[in-house]
């Protein structure tokens, strides 16, 4: 990747963090705290926006957030009181906000209107609150100018600073890039300008320049350790570096900082000369609003970014001030990546080596077996580590639903408050990306449908205000997220007639209510009679439900007529392991999710049953249940089998239908690593993907719901009666 | 012996030009006239640096001469000693 792209991604990512904080930032504001660090630390992820969206000249995005960003600092000292009509503007201008970051991310434009519309409410706010003298309401063309360094946070920070000592040492660590000297920048000027200051001595590592035959005569391989003796403050050194900050790396610390890094770094790298690689490395969380470090090229090496204790009050700038700070790292994707498959083949091989002992027919009793037992263990707890590398919280998805939330409502015209639950429980992050669509489109139907009208609300003896519920808890090795409204609950007599009227059920079918609550989840199935703008974008139940089953999940729905609906859906927390059952079939291994699994059974003659061309059911528990013999549908043989010779397993499938399977018999349970068929070979129909056995071969695993789903499409109708039988 | 003369303005451009010359040097004796020099970038440094070092490397001497006070100051700014650029001290 080019230096440049790199750093872009880098801001880009730096954004959605931004992002973060400042939405909770002003849903913390909107709950009614008014702690000025809860200002400040939404004007601080504002300002950091705008100092790199001016250094990459997205001129759309500067312009927007010079606006917002005046209004925080209106707020910030206390010229404009933070009403919830405020908060509340300032939320939509954080929506406006990502999309317009996502517009410059992506290279398109966002909404003009959207935008224009709060700017104006922005503008609007300016106007009516009192103001200093260097405040200009109006969006110039001067003012969009990108100036990261007018603002001084100082004395926000350390209110001391400002009758500081007379001078003070700072070291200063500058790596600049190729690209510095290619914008015609230059290091002598900076150190120059340093140089007026205050008293400097510098140091210059040569130690990177390679001999004549390999130097890249524009390269960059010099780095300089500067210390200062100035009166000046940090921010004023960092000004000097100000056009040059995306183009090298740098680091100013007071001296006394300085040491202690270095000393741990010392402690770090006993092998490294420190006073040569501090520069490079590590970097002081700041308490004020700026990213210290800009890596040029993150692949180089991972960056590592300390918060150091002695950094002050950067606690108590955290957006949570929840105390303890944790050290981040930030790795690219592919490594952690490489490292879970990696930890997937040593699982198998573990698998491979427990197969050889136990046919080797060694005693249950031997060191060997019993040491192999210890290495399982250990594999499982290396394996759990490594997923939860990936574990990341569902708190920015999240978020980002109490924006839909907002629009929804704004659009329906209904008053709704959100009300969020567990958005530290942790999943992968794969299921994460793939959890927004569905959500989102929960959460629109929520609003949109299941809340009622506030007139209705009152009449209904409801308090005006809606209320949604959106929580995450971990129950047994899954991640359960649920969608709760509190309003009129599912119309199941409406329900049940749109089922019929559409063909999707026959009219006398007689349905318990779960069951007409589960219609809305069929294809083709929609409750607006027209279709309305917010929920009606060609998306119904049946594609979240999709979603959530390609996730490996299900979803399931509880309703209370006038009392409100629940959605739950229950996912894996990883894509890369899975508990299944390995069963033989037609002389073939194969897997079989142990989630789908209900119980084994063992066909009895009097059970089956055959139903016309061929298919046949089986009696269990006075339902009759669809018998299917795997080998036939893999075709593997092509004769029908005799099912009392084979063994058959009740499985559910994600949407709830009931079949059983006949495979010839049971091999045992196994945790089994999961390799994409697609990523390899293709798609087939029936296998969901395949996997590797502790003897070498190549297993498949079952796609339960293609199995059951295709004979039951014949089926449904004559299943119907035997089940209200 | 080869001796190098440098030129006024030893910028950023200049750089690429300046390593093919003293590149061209190799394996003699290499003496660097710095007289004419009026202003010098980084770059240009890290070219007589690594210069410097390659000729250290083959054993042969390398040295550079009358420097102009332009370059001194340049490399009393960048923190470079001129040992680190030549073998001898400077003799202006």
């Amino acid at each position: 990747m080019d230096p440049m792209a790199a750093i872009k991604q880098t801001f880009f990512q730096e954004c959605e963090e931004q992002l973060v904080e400042l939405e909770s930032g002003l849903l913390k504001m909107e709950d009614g705290d008014d702690d000025l660090e809860t200002v400040n630390a939404v004007f601080r992820a504002v300002h950091s926006i705008k100092g790199g969206a001016g250094a990459f000249g997205f001129d759309e995005l500067v312009e927007f957030v010079h606006v917002f960003e005046t209004t925080l600092d209106l707020i910030r000292s206390s010229r404009l009181a933070a009403t919830p009509a405020v908060t509340k503007t300032l939320l939509r201008a954080s929506d406006i906000l990502a999309d317009l970051v996502r517009a410059a991310r992506e290279g398109g434009s966002a909404d003009a209107t959207a935008v224009q519309v709060i700017a104006d409410e922005l503008n609007a706010l300016l106007g009516g609150a009192p103001r200093g003298d260097e405040e200009d309401n109006t969006i110039s063309v001067e003012s969009l100018d990108f100036e990261p360094v007018t603002i001084s946070l100082d004395s926000i920070f350390d209110v001391g600073e400002e009758e500081a000592p007379a001078t003070q040492d700072f070291i200063v660590r500058f790596k600049p890039s190729a690209g510095l000297y290619a914008k015609a920048n230059e290091t002598l000027r900076l150190l120059r300008e340093l140089g007026r200051l205050g008293e400097t001595s510098v140091e210059c590592d040569i130690g990177e320049i390679p001999l004549l035959t390999e130097l890249d005569p524009e390269g960059a391989y010099l780095c300089w350790t500067i210390r200062l003796t100035t009166s000046v403050s940090e921010q004023q050194v960092r000004e000097i570096f100000e056009f040059v900050e995306w183009d090298c790396e740098l680091s100013v610390e007071t001296a006394d900082v300085g040491k202690l890094l270095e000393e741990l770094q010392e402690s770090l790298e006993p092998r490294e000369a420190p006073a040569e690689r501090a520069a490079v490395a590590i970097t002081i969380a700041e308490p004020a609003e700026k990213s210290v470090a800009v890596a040029p090229e993150p692949q180089s090496g991972p960056a590592t970014s300390e918060d150091h204790p002695a950094a002050g009050k950067a606690e108590a700038a955290k957006g949570e001030g929840s105390g303890a700070v944790q050290a981040t790292i930030r790795v690219d994707l592919d490594r952690v990546d490489r490292l879970i498959n990696l930890v997937g083949e040593l699982v198998i091989n573990q698998a491979m080596l427990s197969q050889r002992v136990s046919e080797a027919g060694l005693s249950r009793a031997s060191s060997v077996v019993i040491g192999l037992d210890e290495l399982e263990q250990l594999t499982r707890d290396i394996q759990d580590s490594v997923m939860a590398i990936r574990a990341q919280p569902v708190k920015p998805v999240f978020q980002r639903m109490s924006r839909t939330v907002r629009e929804v409502a704004s659009m329906t015209g209904k008053s709704v408050r959100l009300v969020m639950d567990g958005e530290a429980t942790e999943v992968d992050k794969t299921v994460i990306e793939r959890l927004t669509d569905p959500l989102t489109h929960m959460i629109r139907n929520a609003v949109d449908h299941g809340i009622e009208k506030a007139e209705d609300r009152v009449a209904a003896g409801k308090p005006e205000e809606g209320l949604l519920r959106l929580s995450a808890t971990h129950r047994s090795g899954r991640i359960v997220i649920e969608v709760a409204d509190d309003g009129a609950g599912i119309n199941r007599a409406r329900v049940r007639q749109i089922a019929i009227s559409k063909g999707l059920i026959p009219a006398e079918a007689n349905l318990t209510d779960d069951e007409v609550d589960n219609l809305i989840f069929l294809p083709g199935f929609s409750t607006a009679s027209s279709v309305s703008n917010i929920s009606g974008r060609g998306v119904g139940m049946d594609v979240v439900k999709r979603a959530i089953q390609a996730l490996g999940g299900r979803i399931s729905i509880s309703s209370v007529p006038g009392r409100g609906s629940t959605f739950s859906m229950s996912l894996p927390l990883t894509l890369a392991v899975l508990d299944g059952m390995v069963v033989t079939v037609g002389g073939q291994t194969l897997v079989i999710p142990l989630t789908a699994i209900i119980e084994t059974l063992q066909p009895k003659k009097e059970s089956v049953h055959e139903l016309g061309s061929g298919a046949r059911v089986i009696a269990t528990r006075n339902t009759f249940t669809p018998l299917i013999d795997v080998g036939a549908v893999l075709l593997y043989r092509d004769e029908p089998i005799d099912p009392t010779s084979q063994v058959a397993l009740l499985v559910e499938s994600e949407s709830g239908a009931k079949c059983a399977l006949l495979v010839d018999a049971i091999q045992g349970q196994r945790q089994v690593v999961i390799k994409s068929l697609e990523t390899n070979y293709g798609h087939v129909h029936g296998i969901a993907a395949a996997t590797i056995l502790g003897d070498g071969r190549v297993a498949l695993i079952l796609d339960v719901d293609a199995i059951v789903a295709r004979p039951r499409a014949d089926m449904i109708v004559a299943e119907l009666p035997a089940a209200a039988e | 012996m080869v001796t190098v003369r440098l030129p006024e303005i030893l910028d950023i451009r200049a750089a690429s030009p300046l390593a093919t010359e003293l590149l061209h040097a190799r394996g003699n004796p290499l003496t660097i006239d710095a007289s004419n020099v009026a202003r010098v970038g980084a770059q240009c440094i890290q070219v007589l640096l690594s210069a410097h070092a390659t000729w250290t490397t083959d054993g042969m001497p390398l040295s550079v001469v009358h420097p102009s006070d332009a370059l001194l100051e340049a490399l009393e700014t960048l923190g470079v000693p001129f040992t680190k650029i030549s073998e001898q001290e400077s003799t202006k």
